[in-house]
């Protein structure tokens, strides 16, 4: 069956977590970064436009 | 932009109404009438609408804090755009209601916004709307136009002296990926053009988001014409670039660091100006 992804609309927020770990907020908008912003206090999360260019791993507790 | 230019903008903001008329400001040159609610290529007729509002601080150093307002529609189709939606579906948002945004641009300039940063979706397909919000700021401001640089020569002449700093983003380094990847196949011809006339009246930021397995064909390039033709423009390089979740054109993956560490070392090499 082949895979249907679905398409953003006007208003859809889009957050990613990938297979690596890692977090990442799809254009933001003020509302994400303030979560994003209180996740970094657990989790370091990439943000889109946020320039490091580096997407830091998800610190998970277990893995500490 | 000097406080004597409000008045300018708010009479361009008039010619430019007219221009709507057979609206050419893009290269596509629709010829439709927006004034009379007909759409083109970018799926805007009159209306000016945002979709977004905010201050960042995650823009080039020098232009933050930065006050964005998002318009909707875009003269460009990029299959990577992360806000494709609003671009697709223009009218989605809310006309955009000028003394507000005014009083909006005012207060946020009070709380500490150094700039007023313009963008979109594409934000010189809506220039009446800006110069008619420019035209009625009563304080000095910055002003940021953060643009795709796919206009015609109309838009150049209406922004001389009112835009402070281009933020332009060079999207491609040839018209092959421009046009699976932007649908513009004559992009580098118009963007290059528009980048030297804005250099002439303007400050300059050259900001190129890399992308993965874009390296020869884009990346290079680009550097390259900056090297020959504005060795002392500003550049950004950002390595922020999110594969859409369908990829038909663009790169499936993210950006490794080592290939950002890659782009900024080679234009080190060409003495480019980077700036963070």
């Amino acid at each position: 069956m082949k895979k249907k992804f679905y398409k953003r609309k006007p208003g859809d927020f889009e957050i990613r977590i990938l297979n690596d770990g890692r977090v990442v907020m799809v254009a933001p908008d003020e509302t994400l970064l303030e979560i994003g912003q209180l996740l970094r206090s657990e989790i370091d999360v990439t943000l889109n436009e946020m320039e490091t260019g580096e997407h830091a791993r998800i610190r998970n507790t277990e893995d500490n | 932009m000097e406080p004597a230019a409000h008045k300018q903008a708010d009479e361009r903001a008039e010619r430019t109404r007219e221009l709507l008329r057979c609206c050419r400001l893009c290269p596509r040159e629709c010829g439709v009438d927006r004034t009379a609610g007909e759409r083109g290529y970018c799926g805007l007729n009159k209306s000016v609408r945002c979709f977004r509002e905010m201050v960042r601080d995650d823009e080039e150093h020098e232009l933050n804090p930065s006050h964005q307002i998002y318009f909707t529609g875009c003269n460009m189709r990029c299959e990577y755009c992360t806000v494709a939606e609003w671009n697709e579906q223009p009218w989605s948002a809310e006309e955009m209601d000028v003394e507000d945004m005014v009083a909006r641009i005012e207060r946020r300039r009070k709380e500490g916004a150094k700039t007023l940063n313009f963008l979109g979706g594409e934000p010189t397909v809506n220039i009446h709307g800006i110069l008619e919000l420019l035209g009625k700021i009563k304080a000095e401001v910055r002003v940021v136009l953060n643009s795709n640089m796919y206009y015609t020569s109309m838009v150049d002449e209406l922004m001389t002296g009112l835009a402070d700093v281009y933020l332009a983003d060079m999207k491609c380094g040839n018209n092959r990926c421009a046009e699976s990847l932007l649908d513009a196949s004559n992009y580098m011809e118009i963007v290059k053009q528009n980048i030297l006339k804005a250099k002439k009246h303007s400050d300059v930021i050259i900001r190129h988001v890399v992308m993965p397995g874009h390296n020869r064909c884009c990346l290079r390039p680009i550097l390259t014409w900056l090297a020959k033709e504005l060795p002392e423009v500003k550049l950004s390089l950002r390595g922020n670039y999110i594969p859409p979740a369908e990829a038909i054109s663009s790169p499936k993956e993210y950006l490794r660091p080592e290939d950002l560490a890659i782009a900024l070392d080679l234009a080190e090499k060409m003495s480019l100006r980077l700036i963070q």
